[in-house]
């Protein structure tokens, strides 16, 4: 049975599903896709598909077996229309079956996805008003009207239609000019990725490529960490990226996330990222996810990533990627840093964790971050540069230092070292129940409160944690204690257990940090201003 | 008494004003020698926050300190 292909007429769906029947196999799922009556806001009355049928074999072909490869499936075929369709019918269908839904339903959706992006297969659309035209897909209009503009037109189509539009799977592709001079999406095979300078290496290899081509790497947090993880791994040709990143551009990022421009303020890291690096290498399948990656989210985006990489800047975030990659038993890299240091870790199943060399979690605020303590642009870029090799250390199956070990990296003397870790002793078990940052916990530790307001209900002792310098610059009024958070955690006993306190700071990490510390300790009312003063300044 | 090179990582290395030096020390552990440099650099950091490395591998606080010791005390950091 071959993986893809052509027909003229309408599908037998009963003998297509008989050719992938399978006692081994408990689970089928198919995809059908139909001609719809509009696009782009204008009726539609039925389409015409035509295809550079030996290409588009090919890569049909081609996009099974990666599909049958990838995840693991036993069977997986799609065939689609080719000639006058009218509407409602049937367009493309792809059926699967594996010994499990999950893995159907997965490849199900890769086969479609690919062979909209990637099978040469155009689309004439035959409006209600008697006009005609030949549409692109998104993709490829991008393409046609950056590299070719002139070919379009010169191909005798109305160039009107060639835009980019918002289609459903069933309208698969189109393209502006005629099937000999528009080969694929790589127009005259100018812009095909190029994996020769990597493939030359005797670690890499055409088996290597192909490793790296089966890798799904899920990247947390697209900034200055992210973006060089992102950028070298996509160039790579890493199958699929995931980037998951909660926050919009701010200006201020820029100087360490080179993968954005001034213009993009405002807008989603993750959305901005997955645009770059669908240019940078439309080969990559990348997925924005644009939300913060917590307890609760993060193990159901994992389930369908190999490597789990950790560029966010707090240890909350931190340690949920270091006990999800033990819980689901995946490889992670993970980096941080501060001013001009660095700190880099990659876990393997069974091997050392953050929990084993930081047993008492760190908790956000003790230490600065990027905000407070500052960083140079380079000093993340570096970090990154080194997950992202370590990333493509872990596809190949290359042996890591990095491994059971922290590497301390000093980029201000220039000087690297490596400090061995050892495994813990129950850590697995241990890692998955750690956790302490449950959502009804953060619900009692941080609340919107004025601390003006508190401190004249006679409710709360307020109690400033700021530096004497940061004090000066922006007093925190009303009646308060002014106890900086270092000196407080010292002794914790110089507050009242039997009072409740208010803690402010400027950001609401510190205050979040000392009252889970301070509760610890047994001060258990004590409370931390959600988001500091720089919330009751946007009030 | 014993004679440690010590190093100091992140914030620890601001605190101390430096990144390494050479100590003599009257310390038989990790945790007496850091509570020794915490009252002479005014270092701020609790140890429960800190971890210690000996010789290139993380270390138990208790750990007996041999002469000629090189001991790392490094922050969690967390940037991004």
């Amino acid at each position: 049975m071959s993986g893809f292909a052509f027909s003229e007429r309408p599908l037998d769906l009963a003998a297509e599903h008989g050719r992938l029947a399978d006692p081994a196999c408990g689970g089928y799922a198919s995809f059908e896709g139909w001609v719809r009556d509009f696009n782009d806001g204008r009726p539609v009355q039925r389409l015409e598909y035509e295809a550079y049928v030996e290409l588009a074999v090919k890569e049909g072909e081609r996009i099974v077996a990666e599909a049958i490869a990838r995840f693991g499936v036993s069977h997986a075929r799609c065939v689609h229309r080719v000639g006058d369709l009218a509407l409602g019918e049937l367009a493309v269908w792809v059926g699967v079956s594996a010994p499990h839904r999950g893995e159907a339903f997965a490849a199900c959706r890769y086969i479609i996805d690919e062979v909209k992006h990637r099978v040469p297969i155009w689309k004439k659309e035959h409006y209600v008003d008697g006009d005609s035209g030949w549409v692109n897909c998104e993709r490829c209009a991008a393409v046609t009207l950056d590299a070719a503009p002139g070919v379009a037109a010169s191909a005798g189509h109305d160039p009107g239609h060639a835009h980019a539009h918002h289609h459903d799977a069933a309208d698969a592709h189109a393209h502006a000019d005629t099937p000999t001079t528009r080969p694929d999406r790589h127009p005259a095979g100018l812009r095909r990725p190029d994996y020769s300078r990597q493939v030359v290496l005797p670690e890499v290899g055409e088996a290597g490529q192909a490793r790296i081509r089966r890798g799904r790497v899920l990247v947390i947090g697209a900034g200055g960490l992210g973006v060089p993880v992102l950028t070298y791994l996509a160039g790579a040709g890493v199958g699929a990226l995931g980037v998951v990143d909660g926050d919009v551009l701010e200006p201020s990022n820029l100087h360490r996330q080179t993968l954005y421009r001034l213009e993009d303020a405002g807008r989603p890291k993750a959305l901005l990222a997955a645009e770059r690096l669908r240019a940078l290498n439309p080969e990559v399948d990348v997925r924005a996810y644009v939300e913060r990656a917590d307890r609760e989210r993060l193990p159901a985006l994992a389930a369908g990533y190999d490597v789990l990489v950790d560029c966010s800047d707090n240890f909350t975030t931190r340690f949920v990627v270091n006990d999800v990659a033990v819980a689901l038993g995946k490889p992670a890299v993970l980096a941080s840093v501060y001013q001009y240091e660095g700190q880099l870790q990659v876990l393997k199943p069974g091997g050392a964790c953050l929990r084993c060399v930081w047993p008492d979690a760190a908790r956000d605020g003790v230490v600065g971050n990027c905000a407070e303590a500052g960083v140079l642009g380079p000093v993340p870029g570096v970090l990154g540069s080194l997950q992202a090799l370590e990333v493509l250390k872990l596809l190949l199956g290359l042996t890591t230092p990095a491994e059971d070990a922290v590497i301390l990296v000093d980029l201000a003397t220039l000087e690297s070292r490596r400090l061995r870790a050892h495994r813990a002793a129950g850590c697995a078990g241990a890692c998955v129940r750690l956790p302490r940052a449950g959502g009804a916990e953060t619900a009692v530790l941080e609340i919107d409160v004025d601390p003006l307001e508190a401190a004249a209900s006679g409710e709360y002792v307020v109690v400033d944690l700021r530096e004497p310098h940061e004090v000066l610059v922006e007093p925190l009024p009303g009646p308060h204690l002014h106890i900086p958070l270092d000196r407080l955690l010292d002794d914790p006993a110089q507050l009242d257990a039997g009072r409740r306190y208010l803690l402010v700071c400027a950001r609401g990490q510190r205050s979040r940090a000392a009252a889970e510390t301070l509760r610890g300790a047994g001060i258990a009312a004590a409370y931390s201003m959600r988001g500091g003063l720089s919330a009751l300044r946007a009030r | 008494m014993t004679t440690v090179h010590v190093q100091y990582y992140a914030v620890l290395r601001e605190q101390a004003g430096r990144s390494e030096e050479r100590v003599e020390t009257g310390a038989a552990t990790p945790a007496a020698l850091y509570e020794e440099l915490r009252a002479r650099h005014g270092l701020r950091l609790a140890r429960a926050q800190l971890r210690v490395a000996v010789d290139g591998e993380f270390a138990d606080w208790q750990a007996p300190l041999a002469d000629g010791a090189r001991v790392v005390f490094i922050p969690p950091v967390a940037g991004g």
